[in-house]
């Protein structure tokens, strides 16, 4: 770090140090903020400290972490989500290596490949993932039982299919898509993921996007303009199927409405049954992959990284860090299999046991057969407002102005970044 | 105390001591006084504002996230926030919302000051009432509102019929600045309306009562005793306002998050979420472009004002 003068100021706070522990134990943090698992959690940690000689835990599931690397005492070791907030603790070189960790063995080639394809640091494995939400179209069982969809297996498999199933549940009165416009994020991970993802492949969009650096301009080999006009055409195309109160219609009012059985769909991922089955605990649900084009081969789910570890560099607790990430994980990955199969995810383990639960089931074979992309929103960094971009096209339908706003706001931002 | 320190005064003070030496020495002790109810507070804005300020100036030429390795870019942030569309577009927005509002709650608050000063039934309870919304926090009004907002208002007006109103104003990219400046208003009267009513009650009553025994119209007590008397309560309220309004912050985050799209996006929001965005240092650009711009309008605003024959 150059100019260290200013910068000590603001990184050193000497009130805050002194995290030592009376019992003679290394004093670690766990970092893990998905708020639907804090206590599930909260329950490995106490256990961890039960057997171990050496090491006391305990789980933080509040702080910002970002503030924690501003003060330079970041969490010990993260067991959280992985996204472009991530991505910036990787491409800054704060997090460190985990290839030679016994766990690293463990997972998955193709999910470990997720954590690199927003950004790497030095070839490093900066992050081990460890579990995997799958999401794709949450439907209503029930309404889908009166135009003849029994089971997951029936659930349409091209977009003609598709089409056809929206008109069936018109016609027999039943909202076919639930939306809910008032939250932008609920747009980006639901139609807006779903349907780049099933028509283009966004990992190598971005990649070759990444590749023109500051070169970026309206005439590189991908731009959004090019290759995403043709999915923001098929976004419009959903809209008709949609509540009409859907731009009054946020997340939390939504998701009860869907569960009383208010629309026979849902663009939502497997966080959204625990506020369903708090409403309705009868709803009966199931989910399937959108499908796009009318191959059914390109229909694929989208998965994010719901939960990965990675430990910071520079705490000096790496060691018992280290111990509590393998106490995770279990042996030969046990526990971790367990928390994914008690918490409706997979596990990003090799010849991981299926996700057996009929909420989620319908996206087996897809995980399974590596047929999954990380949403092509989750790729854009969070400077460029995607989400309100997508709010107010999917509003004002206007296409190229969505487009080149994305184009524009790109090129501004690889400009800067580079300089 | 007086007598004591007395004894302290120098020879020199000799010839000219008499009665005044002892308020003299009185006075000095005060002085010293003053300056320790001064000391901590300028200790502690200089830790906790000045120094981090300095700190965020610094950096704005560099291109840090707020953690890890870092160099300077000299003046790229500066360049690249002057061209940055949702940057204009947020000080667009946050100046017309700051000055719209703040005419608004002078023009609501004095009015409402007017009646609450009057002689009329129930005062007291009046008063209590219209300071209600005083001692709730921003956040909880900007819920509440958008509730109304999203819910009740298209619910009345699709029962009613009216047409135009019967999906939420918060999803209408032309007009739900509006809703953002209602709920500000409804939120920042009961602390102008303090204000004023402090002023009111400044004015003499036999000015009044000289004025209708010459039979002055209500409308030219106002305008010719009431307006100018409180002109002074004017200036601080609308200084203060447009201050707090271009800072807007949490009544966006609670109705409109900013949307729909980026209509409602203020200059402190996007400062906010540079930090969580990696671009602490971008955003700290931002920040010294805002501070100049708001000590600008705050010097224009007091020019103006005074101009009128108004002062502080």
């Amino acid at each position: 770090m150059k100019a260290a003068g200013l910068g000590a100021l603001a990184t050193s706070a000497p009130f805050l140090t002194g995290c030592g522990s009376s019992s003679g134990k290394t004093a670690i943090s766990l970092h893990e903020t998905k708020p639907e698992v804090i206590p599930y959690f909260d329950d490995l940690v106490a256990k961890f400290n039960a057997q171990s000689n050496s090491v006391e835990a305990t789980h933080d599931s509040t702080t910002d972490p970002i503030a924690d690397f501003v003060r330079n005492r970041p969490p010990d070791l993260f067991c959280d989500n992985y996204n472009l907030t991530t991505s910036i603790f990787v491409a800054r070189g704060v997090l460190s290596d985990l290839a030679d960790a016994p766990e690293a063995a463990l997972i998955d080639p193709t999910v470990q490949a997720l954590v690199s394809q927003y950004t790497s640091y030095k070839g490093q494995t900066s992050a081990l993932p460890y579990s995997i939400a799958a999401e794709g179209v949450i439907y209503n069982r029930d309404h889908f039982k009166t135009i003849g969809i029994n089971s997951d297996a029936d659930a349409p498999k091209t977009w003609t299919d598709y089409v056809g199933v929206c008109k069936e549940l018109q016609s027999a009165k039943v909202v076919p898509i639930y939306s809910t416009f008032l939250d932008p994020w609920t747009m980006q991970q639901g139609i807006f993921d779903y349907v780049v993802g099933g028509m283009i492949d966004v990992a190598d969009f971005y990649q070759k996007l990444v590749a023109e650096g500051a070169d970026f301009n309206a005439n590189s080999p991908v731009t959004f303009s090019k290759d995403f006009r043709e999915p923001s055409l098929r976004m419009l195309e959903l809209l008709p199927f949609m509540n009409d109160d859907r731009s009054g219609q946020a997340y939390t009012t939504g998701t009860p409405n869907f569960a009383h059985g208010t629309g026979a769909m849902y663009y939502q991922g497997p966080w959204a049954f625990s506020g369903i089955s708090a409403t309705n605990p009868k709803a009966n649900m199931g989910t399937f992959p959108l499908p796009v084009t009318d191959n059914a081969d390109d229909t694929k789910c989208r998965v994010n990284l719901d939960l990965a570890c990675y430990i910071p560099t520079g705490t000096g607790t790496a060691a018992a860090a280290a111990e509590l990430m393998s106490f995770l994980y279990g042996d030969n990955g046990a526990t971790c299999i367990k928390y994914n199969k008690d918490n409706l995810a997979f596990a990003p383990l090799k010849g991981a046991p299926r996700a057996d639960d009929p909420k989620v089931a319908g996206l087996n074979p897809y995980v399974s057969a590596g047929k999954f992309y990380q949403g092509a929103g989750t790729y854009i960094p969070l400077s460029i407002p995607v989400g309100n971009y997508i709010q107010q096209f999917l509003i004002d339908q206007n296409v190229d102005g969505f487009l080149s706003k994305l184009d524009a706001d790109w090129q501004r931002l690889v400009v800067r970044t580079a300089a | 105390m007086a007598t004591i320190s007395g004894t302290d005064i120098p020879a020199v003070d000799e010839s000219s001591i008499h009665t005044t030496a002892p308020h003299l020495v009185a006075a000095r002790k005060t002085d010293f006084t003053y300056y320790w109810l001064l000391v901590p507070i300028i200790v502690l804005f200089t830790i906790f504002i000045t120094l981090p300020a300095i700190i965020g100036f610094f950096f704005s030429f560099t291109n840090n996230v707020g953690y890890g390795a870092w160099h300077f870019i000299g003046l790229a942030n500066y360049k690249a926030a002057f061209s940055d569309p949702n940057i204009r577009h947020a000080y667009g927005f946050t100046l017309l919302f700051a000055v719209t509002t703040t005419i608004l709650v002078n023009i609501i608050a004095l009015a409402l000051a007017l009646g609450l000063a009057a002689k009329i039934k129930w005062r007291t309870t009046l008063r209590g009432i219209f300071f209600i919304p005083m001692v709730i926090s921003g956040l909880v009004i900007a819920y509440v509102f958008s509730t109304i907002f999203n819910v009740s208002v298209p619910f009345i007006a699709a029962k009613l019929g009216i047409s135009g109103l019967e999906t939420s104003i918060l999803a209408n990219e032309h007009w739900a600045w509006t809703a953002v400046v209602i709920v500000s208003v409804w939120q920042s009267c009961p602390g102008a309306i303090i204000i004023y009513l402090a002023g009111l009650l400044t004015i003499p009553t036999e000015v009044y009562e000289a004025a209708s025994l010459d039979g002055a119209s209500p409308w030219q007590q106002f305008k010719s005793i009431t307006f100018p008397l409180v002109a002074g309560y004017v200036v601080i309220n609308s200084v203060l306002a447009l201050k707090g309004f271009l800072n807007v912050y949490d009544v966006i985050v609670g109705t409109t998050n900013g949307g729909p799209g980026t209509a409602t996006q203020s200059v402190a929001m996007t400062i906010f979420r540079g930090l969580s965005s990696g671009d602490y240092a971008y955003q700290m650009a931002n920040a010294v472009i805002f501070f100049l711009v708001t000590i600008t309008l705050s010097i224009l605003q007091l020019g103006f004002l005074r101009r009128r024959g108004v002062s502080l």
